[in-house]
């Protein structure tokens, strides 16, 4: 990036840095950024922390605008951005508070099976997987449905697939919001958005999106990994995509259609990607009601994936999932938005809290909680590049007061697109990953390059900063062998 | 035709024209040159080519060249249409009306799924002799 973002960051503690209110005329809130020094160099070099002032504008919003150490350049809104909105005090929702991708999230599988045991047969595994898991841009899945049908997985989520037979209500309870966030209106969804998301069930998609064989090699906490069923060498899958075009399309239309929203409402905004009408609005009521039905079918899409996955390596492995113990551990969106009460000057309120790029991270005892995970708290999955680490965390009553109940997604781009594509050689690059033993398989070349683990930030510094800050704990850790790109 | 600008985790293009007309043409064809290239074993055959008229309105420029953008990637996702060829008729601050031929998407490979073009950071503006235009692509 050419030039350093030259804005204040005052240090509110080790891993807190204020952007104060003062620092742009509009703000209604200050920003914090959650950060150690070292990845708070890296935040200067890109626009995100502008745009972590920028979301502050938002009119309603409670408290701060919220980055978290994943924190990077985005649109509208920074990747890592978390913002809270009164609904009672002219609260807003805004698509780009969400993006174009609804409902990207992440699901983590255990298995039972030994990385000793079955080390041999990673390579046959991930070609499998592959072939079986259709992947790539504009890739199209197995599943065809009606457009009853698809009106019907756009309210009930996950469990549409639950109850086609492709999986279990074990799965669902593993799912944030069961696999379907209640109040999803199909009348909201245009036909284009239909269309767009037509014959995309199932499908992985490209970019950042993957699927990884892992294997877990530290643990952090005995005890719940004990409770989880986790132990070193055990090996995991898991599965990263979202709502494919039918999600995109819908943020298209209301970020076009709230556009007007900005005069009607006399709402005044530094980034017109911020587009936002008020959530008791109409426009408002209505994004909300199309933004659940995408992220209904992206959990529909991951349930698919998981079935898919678990299809895969009964094959492989002659032995049904179940003997393979692949149960879902939890499934997370970290591109959403969502009404949740919290405590605002000692008294309960709702509010709508923006993740664009943040995971929840509700802390033990949370009612949205199922019984399983009342004890330890919600499992947070955050996925690491293809070269280094990703983890198994879990939330927190902390975050639940500081941060909205929210955390880290991943570990956050360091290096444009291009500049990877520029500085990386493919070759090299693979060969480096299979002497650390990760086997890659993707449909394009070019994503291996943009998707490089020099593109990002160390995620094993941002899970620090989380974990210290008290924001989520850390539980176990995995390390990739086998990655499926898009 | 373009150029690209560094941008963390997206795509950010420039694009340079004569006219304004151009300007939009030119964005068009760079978003969809980034999206797919042509396979040379397809090079031979000719497009069998679809055309399609886009009409769309808005209250601003900037807010037309989106729509603009985002109207030909939402058509060419339902359609699986690569566009390459675009022909302006009628353009101005409020209005556009555009021919546009598109191919099948398996003539192409396809290198870059592009989710949208947004607001952050666009830049349209008229320089002493030619147009200049800068937007991100969410990917």
């Amino acid at each position: 990036m050419s030039e350093l973002w030259q804005g204040p960051l005052e240090k509110i503690d080790d891993y807190r840095w204020r952007i104060p209110k003062s620092y742009k005329p509009g703000m209604r809130v200050p920003g914090i950024i959650y950060a150690n020094e070292k990845l708070l160099k890296d935040i200067r070099y890109d626009k995100a922390a502008e745009q972590v002032a920028n979301v502050a504008f938002l009119p309603g919003i409670v408290n701060a605008s919220l980055a978290m150490p994943d924190i990077h350049w985005g649109y509208g809104f920074c990747i890592g951005g978390v913002a809270a909105t009164d609904p009672d005090n002219g609260g807003v929702i805004s698509p780009g508070g969400v993006g174009f991708d609804i409902n990207c999230g992440v699901r983590l599988l255990k298995t039972n099976l030994q990385f000793e045991e079955v080390k041999d047969q990673i390579k046959e595994l991930v070609y499998a997987l592959f072939s079986d898991v259709p992947a790539g841009v504009g890739s199209k899945g197995d599943i065809r449905v009606s457009s009853k049908e698809e009106k019907e997985i756009l309210v009930k989520g996950a469990r549409w697939v639950v109850e086609k037979g492709f999986g279990t209500e074990e799965d669902l309870e593993c799912t944030e919001e069961y696999g379907a966030i209640q109040g999803a209106d199909p009348q909201a969804v245009s036909e284009r958005a239909y269309d767009r998301g037509k014959s995309q069930s199932g499908t992985l998609g490209s970019g950042n999106h993957f699927l990884e064989i892992q294997v877990i090699d530290q643990l952090y906490n005995r005890d719940i990994c004990d409770g989880l069923g986790l132990d070193l060498g055990q090996i995991m899958v898991m599965i990263h995509s979202g709502s494919r075009g039918l999600g995109y399309q819908v943020c298209d239309d209301y970020t076009r259609s709230m556009v007007h929203c900005l005069g009607k409402y006399n709402i005044s905004l530094p980034d017109r990607q911020l587009v936002c009408a008020p959530v008791n609005s109409p426009e408002g009521k209505a994004y909300l009601a199309a933004m659940k039905c995408a992220a209904n079918y992206a959990w529909a899409n991951r349930q698919c994936l998981m079935y898919l996955v678990r299809k895969t390596f009964e094959r492989v492995l002659a032995m049904s999932w179940e003997k393979l113990g692949m149960y879902l551990i939890y499934d997370v969106a970290h591109n959403i938005a969502k009404i949740e009460k919290y405590k605002v000057d000692g008294s309960e309120k709702n509010l709508c809290v923006h993740r664009k790029g943040a995971t929840r991270a509700f802390g033990p005892g949370n009612p949205a909680l199922p019984a399983r995970y009342q004890k330890i708290g919600q499992p947070v999955i955050i996925p690491g590049d293809m070269g280094r680490n990703s983890y198994l965390l879990v939330g927190t009553e902390k975050a639940q007061e500081d941060t909205f109940g929210s955390t880290c997604h991943g570990a956050g781009r360091l290096k444009s697109r291009t500049a990877a594509t520029r500085s990386i050689d493919v070759n090299v690059l693979l060969k480096e990953l299979e002497v650390k033993g990760i086997m890659v398989k993707a449909s394009g070349r070019g994503t291996i390059a943009e998707e490089a683990p020099q593109a990002y930030k160390d995620v094993n510094e941002v899970v620090d900063v989380v974990h210290n800050a008290g924001i989520s704990k850390r539980v176990c850790r995995m390390r990739p062998l086998g990655v499926i790109k898009g | 035709m373009y150029e690209f600008f560094e941008h963390t985790a997206d795509i950010g293009i420039k694009v340079k024209a004569k006219t304004l007309k151009e300007l939009f043409q030119n964005a068009a064809l760079a978003m969809f040159d980034i999206i797919a290239h042509k396979l040379p074993t397809t090079q031979h055959l000719s497009p069998k080519s679809k055309t399609y008229i886009i009409k769309q309105e808005a209250d601003t420029l900037d807010e037309l060249f989106i729509n603009w953008l985002n109207e030909l990637l939402s058509l060419s996702a339902t359609k699986d249409l690569i566009f390459f060829d675009v022909r302006i008729h009628k353009l101005n601050d409020k209005n556009l009306q555009a021919t546009v031929a598109a191919s099948p998407v398996e003539n192409y490979e396809l290198n870059t799924e592009i989710k949208a073009a947004t607001y952050h950071g666009l830049k349209l503006k008229r320089n002493k002799s030619d147009w200049q235009a800068e937007v991100i692509f969410d990917v």
